[in-house]
């Protein structure tokens, strides 16, 4: 078992910042990610064995993280890779599943960094090898300095789009097409003020641009896949408009030839361990969808439990960076601790004013459409684990089963392995067209531990009381009313 | 959405597998039949047990309803046309010291007596017969009554069976009151009023609050039974696995994957509502797992639950008629009752019917509990 | 084959000496560090199993360990992922075909 003033969950920038600001303040910390190294997605590393100069664009960014991941030698943090978080038994107190060193983590605060994942958007031939989510590519790029495929369409909708698109470009590969559902023009000339709050950004936002034009990648905007080819792997895709409302005009739909399609609709912050503590969620499709309520000092509805970047409200890694740091900040003022500069804190909440203002431009540019249930087929499999369409959803529905719960237990979707992040998504937004509800009013399958998969040797390690066990197994075993 | 009828000949209160059961018995006697809930069909004990279908566990009591009950689940494809996910494939009572050796022994005599045959094992023939079980047990009894059935599959198809049956079942319908009406009963819910001359109580833990309304005190409790499932695995046992200590229920389906139960308790109480996993508890159960599995410690766990099941006090079933209400009957409370659901059932069928089940069911007329 | 190198991005690096492991028998190159879905990637093989309702072919998709596709046989041990194991020399791995029945 080991104590701490602050647990972290996760080991991305929100985390790291968290944990390097929160030693400086006096803090004794504990860093628990999944990962065997540290950095997130954000900051993924390549190899060690790879041998870096220091040129290439990648390792400039990269660069920038290595002052974040110097918080995990600091003497007062505790850094726990390769380590999943699979239940919190109290709100401050973590189980951790780490082989032979799994164990009990307590803490008097803790941050829940847990980041984010991509949002699943089926549609016919999404499971097809060569299709890669906009975060598999880019953990390819990052991780082992990979292009994902010769000719690539990256599709979907959001600024991710362009990062990953003018990544691959960098990297020499053919992106031969940006697929963007959001009518990009139209909006930058409402939104574009905003963007001017973070310059350093916006440069950034230019270079993507400028890289794929001259890349000659052209950027299809107001459109979307809506079908993958192939049969052991990609061949090709087929795009088409698609309106506000999610209406797909298939009459005007092209086919382009492509051994890999990137796609990329946006991420969704993992709410998991938030839900299994029982924290107030609401439904903020802008953010990301499923956040945490949050107070002005990042803290959730269960007291001592914050949660900060993009495992609390999509806004991108300046943001997380900053969330992470006023966190350390605001346990250390809970914990009576002294030392903390309210100058730097207050400089702090300028810097994520800026950058918040900047992020409402982009999410007004690139709004998503109402829905993507346009794109679904009966053949289109939904639950990529269990293997479940959405023909056999609908036979469902017409059964009459109208619940998400319902639905899941009839059918197992959302009962495999990846326990239902590829899949409840789209269960809700069914589900709510499907009964004419608003998705911040359904109610969702419950979340209990384990949080991720852990093989069941791993829980067999820690120090736990003698069990309590009743004398005659055929009387009942709680008290009776 | 299905409404609420106004009327039924009979209307039973509880959608879960007892509940269900007596109401497809009674839709195959020719009787009009309702069935509501308080929330969704299946909602709570019959879809948070471990569907083992064990005979070998139960209590003296209850071995002959649970002997008809399998052989009702087995037969659920041809009388009904139902696909529970059944399989047969035999099952292991294990023990693994000395005291528990006698707690087996002793058992396997009184199920001699009754007339259910089961075969010690131990040592070679053991390890020849299971030798995926783990060093630390030291006998087994098998009985090749041992079935499983998969609950959700299950609920899925006999839901659709009774409505096949033209058995209306109304979810989201909780009883607040119940009045005597004429030569019958008007049940007021959240989703109406609904009048019927014949009422059933199959509403597992929340009986002793349907049975009040009626001014009768039943002793029901609540225990909060947790489950837990695996990824997908190759196969790594090939029969039902339970213990002598009442405290391990394991199986693998067809998919895969191995479902994890034994009753250890969750937290959370009726009142609430909250039915949530305990976290030592959960370990609890996992270790006597792989003590007895060994092969399981490199599966993953992918997830749990609980669910509340309702107990009487002294833990055997109650059935029978509701003393001082002519026409209401009880049919809840079957510790075990996912396995012994189909024969409750059809025996409540024939109580209502023609008067006695053929099954003897005296011990646990609901009497017992009224002074 | 030359598809080997035209998807490894080399700006500014070295990736040191490559080495050789087997996919259902076929040698796969791959250097040091490198996950097997990488090194599978780069020599154009997107599948990793097929799934078992279906047999449909399955292979990498998230690359962060949660959606679970990309999972192959390794050295013997099922439900492994690729995205996040590392390759080794001479490792064997193969297709996994539904639960990957092996005890």
């Amino acid at each position: 078992m080991i104590a701490a003033d602050l647990a972290i969950v996760g080991a991305g920038p929100a985390g790291l910042a968290a944990a390097g600001e929160a030693a400086a303040l006096g803090l004794s910390v504990v860093v628990v990610d999944d990962n065997p190294r540290a950095g997130g997605q954000y900051f993924r590393q390549p190899p060690r064995q790879f041998r870096r100069d220091g040129s290439a664009s990648l390792d400039r960014e990269a660069a920038r993280a290595a002052p974040l991941l110097a918080a995990l030698d600091h003497p007062a943090v505790t850094y726990l890779p390769d380590a999943v978080v699979w239940d919190m038994p109290a709100p401050l107190a973590l189980a951790v599943a780490a082989g032979q060193r799994s164990q009990r983590v307590e803490a008097r605060a803790v941050l829940v960094a847990a980041g984010a994942h991509d949002r699943p958007v089926p549609f016919p031939g999404w499971t097809r090898p060569g299709v890669v989510s906009a975060g598999g590519a880019q953990n390819l790029l990052k991780g082992n300095r990979m292009i994902a495929g010769l000719r690539i369409v990256v599709a979907g909708n959001g600024p991710l789009l362009f990062v990953v698109a003018a990544s691959l470009a960098r990297a020499g590969a053919e992106v031969v097409a940006l697929v963007e559902a959001a009518p990009l023009n139209a909006r930058l000339w409402r939104a574009w003020p905003g963007l001017l709050a973070a310059p350093k950004l916006l440069r950034q936002a230019i270079d993507y641009r400028w890289t794929l034009l001259r890349a000659g990648t052209p950027i299809r905007a107001a459109m979307t896949v809506t079908a993958v080819q192939g049969e052991e792997r990609v061949s090709a895709a087929t795009i088409a408009p698609i309106a506000a409302d999610g209406t797909i005009d298939h009459g005007r739909a092209e086919t382009i030839a492509c051994d890999t399609v990137v796609t990329g609709f946006g991420l969704m912050p993992s709410v998991e361990l938030l839900r299994l503590l029982g924290c107030a969620l609401t439904y903020d499709r802008v953010r990301g969808g499923w956040l945490p309520q949050r107070g002005s000092g990042f803290e959730t509805s269960v007291a001592g439990v914050f949660a900060a970047g993009d495992g609390a409200a999509i806004g991108g890694v300046e943001i997380a960076m900053l969330e992470g740091r006023l966190v350390a900040h605001e346990v250390a003022a809970k914990l009576g601790r002294s030392g903390g500069d309210p100058a730097r804190s207050a400089a702090l909440r300028r810097r994520l004013g800026r950058f918040d203002r900047f992020r409402r431009a982009i999410e007004a540019i690139f709004a998503p459409p109402r829905d993507y249930l346009g794109l679904l087929t009966d053949d289109t499999v939904v639950c990529r684990c269990e293997d479940v369409t959405a023909g056999e959803l609908r036979a469902r529905r017409d059964d009459g089963l109208t619940s998400m719960i319902q639905l899941k237990s009839t059918t197992r979707t959302g009962m495999g392995r990846c326990q239902g992040r590829n899949c409840m998504a789209t269960l809700a937004a069914m589900v709510a067209a499907d009964t004419g509800s608003r998705i911040a009013d359904l109610v969702y399958p419950r979340t209990r531990p384990p949080a991720r998969p852990v093989p069941i040797g791993d829980l067999l390690h820690e120090n736990i009381p003698p069990p309590d066990l009743p004398a005659d197994p055929h009387l009942p075993r709680a008290p009776a009313a | 959405m299905i409404s609420l009828p106004a009327d039924t000949d009979m209307l039973v209160i509880g959608a879960g597998i007892a509940g269900l059961c007596t109401a497809l018995y009674l839709a195959r006697a020719g009787r009009a039949v309702a069935v509501i809930d308080r929330g969704e069909p299946w909602g709570d004990a019959s879809g948070a047990n471990a569907g083992t279908l064990s005979l070998q566990v139960k209590r003296p009591e209850v071995l002959h309803v649970t002997r008809r009950a399998i052989e009702l689940w087995q037969g659920f494809k041809q009388d009904f046309g139902i696909d529970v996910g059944f399989g047969r494939p035999g099952g292991l009572r294990v023990a693994t010291n000395e005291c528990e050796l006698d707690m087996l022994r002793r058992s396997q005599r009184e199920q001699r007596a009754l007339g259910i045959d089961t075969e010690w094992l131990e040592g070679e023939a053991l390890r020849a017969a299971a030798p995926w079980l783990g060093p630390g047990i030291r006998a087994a009894t098998a009985c090749d009554w041992d079935a499983f059935s998969s609950p959700l599959q299950a609920g899925q198809a006999i839901l659709a069976g009774a409505r096949r049956d033209g058995v209306a079942v109304i979810g989201n319908a909780e009883v607040t009151a119940i009045e005597a009406a004429g030569t019958g009963y008007r049940v007021v819910t959240a989703a109406g009023s609904i009048a019927c001359r014949t009422a059933v109580i199959a509403a597992g833990a929340w009986s002793g609050q349907v049975a009040a309304m009626l001014g009768v005190r039943l002793p029901v409790s609540a225990d909060v039974n947790m489950l837990s499932v695996t990824e997908p695995a190759p196969p790594l046992l090939d029969r039902v696995v339970t213990h002598i200590g009442g405290i391990l229920s394991l199986k693998q389906y067809p998919n895969g994957t191995c479902m994890i139960g034994g009753g250890w308790q969750g937290r959370g109480d009726l009142a609430s509502g909250r039915k949530d996993v305990d976290y030592v508890n959960l370990l609890h159960n996992l270790r006597v797992a792989t003590s007895v599995v060994p092969a399981l410690a490199s599966v993953r766990l992918v997830r749990s639950w609980s669910g509340f099941e309702g107990v009487a006090a002294d833990a055997l079933p109650l059935f029978g008629a509701l003393p001082g209400r002519p026409g209401v009957f009880v049919n809840a409370c079957a510790r075990g009752g996912y396995s012994q659901g189909p024969a409750l059932g059809l025996a409540m069928a024939e109580l209502i019917t023609t008067g006695r089940a053929a099954l003897a069911m005296e011990r646990f007329d609901p009497r017992r509990f009224v002074p | 084959m030359t598809m080997t190198r035209k998807l490894r991005d080399d700006r500014g690096l070295d990736r040191g000496v490559p080495f050789i492991f087997t996919v259902d028998g076929v040698a796969v190159t791959a250097y040091p560090g490198e996950t097997i879905a990488a090194a599978l990637i780069a020599q154009g093989h997107a599948g990793a199993r097929r799934t078992a309702r279906r047999g449909e072919p399955r292979g990498y998709y998230c690359g962060m360990g949660i959606c679970w596709e990309c999972v192959m046989i390794v050295d013997g041990l099922i439900n492994t992922r690729t995205c996040r194991t590392e390759a080794r020399p001479d490792m064997r791995i193969e297709t996994q075909h539904g639960i990957g029945d092996q005890p």
